[in-house]
């Protein structure tokens, strides 16, 4: 398995800077960091986090803020890679990480790789994305144009999500009628034949 | 419902389709129809109906209006009931309102006989199918779909994954309203759609066959 990680410079000071921290304290910032993995945008601690870090774990704002982007960037490239537990570990140990420091990656890596490897997975590109499908079933009886009916007319309710608006979710009403509802699942059953023709 | 008294002959009627009170515009076309010659009477209800069509007009009721010997207050009374009549008659369906109806109601109105034959072939003719199809388009309507298209990619690779191959699809709707829209849906978010469509497609199955609903009116 090729290096996943190459020495540089400030590699060498990250290193330096982990092998300080207490290993029960480090423990638990790898899975605090292992959580929002997944999640492009977030920071991982706010800033009163971070300065609570700072005197927890005895490291000035550069150095902390080394350690943990060091800490990120060796676990986005362990998903990336899909690196096994026992690769990760020869390699930390290869860039002089201390050995029960990494351990504590190994282990933290093993307990969570598949979920996060699979969250990543499921992030996409599209600036919109479809999160929620609701639906009204109605039964016309009139219009303004039309009187006695007995018309069933469908609803879809399409909650679609904008990438960078963690909140705002825009609902997309669509109206069908019976034979505009069959048309609508007939072009959806082609789209299954697609999928299941990639398995 | 107000009745209004008539002195039928032969078999008693309630009220006329139009209801209760004939709308104005009505009466006042019947009244205008009396010396209006037939083939001028054709032009006019062409213009009309392909105006309830949905089809723009206004060539063809320029030409009446510069051609005829109408003067135009008497033309836009004409047109006006023409089209409130129509409008009238084509909403209520076919197997409510029968044409022995219709033009039995129109003879009360004292419109002249061939006049109602006309009119008559317009409501219960072949055009009738269309004419039905754009008032179902026109009724107030949340948008419909026009256009419906998808894209099922594999991403192979990302920024954040060597090997990702994840199944995505893309969809494009455009509405009737113009607008257009573009997302992603996750794959089991599809699924969701698919079973929600096909269930919905089975509840309108279940209610069409409610005999609630067989009953004739």
């Amino acid at each position: 398995m090729a290096a996943i990680i190459t020495e540089t410079q400030s590699i060498k000071e990250a290193v330096t800077s982990i092998n300080t921290i207490e290993l029960n304290k480090f423990s638990r910032l790898l899975s605090r960091i292992l959580q929002k993995l997944h999640l492009k945008e977030e920071r991982t601690f706010s800033e009163e986090e971070e300065q609570k870090l700072q005197s927890a774990l005895s490291l000035d704002k550069q150095n902390l803020s080394l350690v943990l982007d060091t800490t990120a960037f060796i676990l986005e490239q362990a998903v990336y890679h899909n690196v096994k537990p026992a690769s990760l570990k020869q390699q930390l140990e290869k860039i002089h990480l201390s050995p029960e420091k990494a351990e504590a990656f190994c282990q933290a890596w093993t307990a969570v790789c598949p979920d996060v490897v699979e969250k990543v997975r499921q992030r996409i590109f599209a600036p919109k994305k479809l999160e929620h499908v609701g639906w009204q079933l109605n039964l016309q009886m009139g219009t303004s144009t039309q009187a006695k009916l007995k018309d069933p007319h469908a609803v879809l309710e399409l909650g679609v999500r904008n990438e960078d608006s963690e909140s705002v979710v825009e609902k997309v009403f669509v109206e069908f009628s019976h034979q505009e509802l069959l048309h609508f699942y007939n072009q959806l059953e082609t789209v299954q034949a697609q999928l299941d023709s990639l398995t | 419902m107000s009745s209004h008294a008539k002195v039928a002959v032969g078999a008693s009627k309630d009220s006329s389709f139009l209801g209760g009170r004939i709308p104005s515009e009505i009466e006042i076309m019947a009244k205008q129809l009396k010396d209006l010659d037939q083939e001028m009477f054709r032009k006019i209800l062409k213009a009309v109906v392909s105006a309830i069509e949905g089809k723009d007009c206004r060539e063809a009721m320029k030409a009446i209006a510069e051609n005829a010997a109408l003067p135009e207050e008497r033309l836009s009374y004409v047109v006006a009931g023409m089209y409130r009549l129509l409008k009238e008659a084509l909403r209520i369906p076919t197997s409510s309102l029968k044409q022995e109806v219709f033009k039995e109601d129109l003879r009360e109105l004292r419109i002249p006989e061939e006049f109602i034959t006309d009119f008559a072939s317009v409501v219960f003719g072949n055009r009738r199918t269309a004419l039905e199809a754009v008032a179902t388009q026109q009724g107030p309507r949340l948008p419909s779909l026009k256009d419906f298209r998808w894209r099922v990619d594999v991403a192979i690779s990302t920024s954040s994954l060597a090997r990702a191959l994840q199944p995505s699809i893309l969809m494009q709707m455009k509405l009737s309203d113009g607008k257009a829209h573009r997302f992603e849906v996750p794959v089991s978010k599809f699924q969701e759609l698919r079973y929600n469509v096909a269930l919905i497609l089975k509840e309108m199955n279940d209610l069409e066959k409610r005999s609630v609903l067989k009953i004739q009116d």
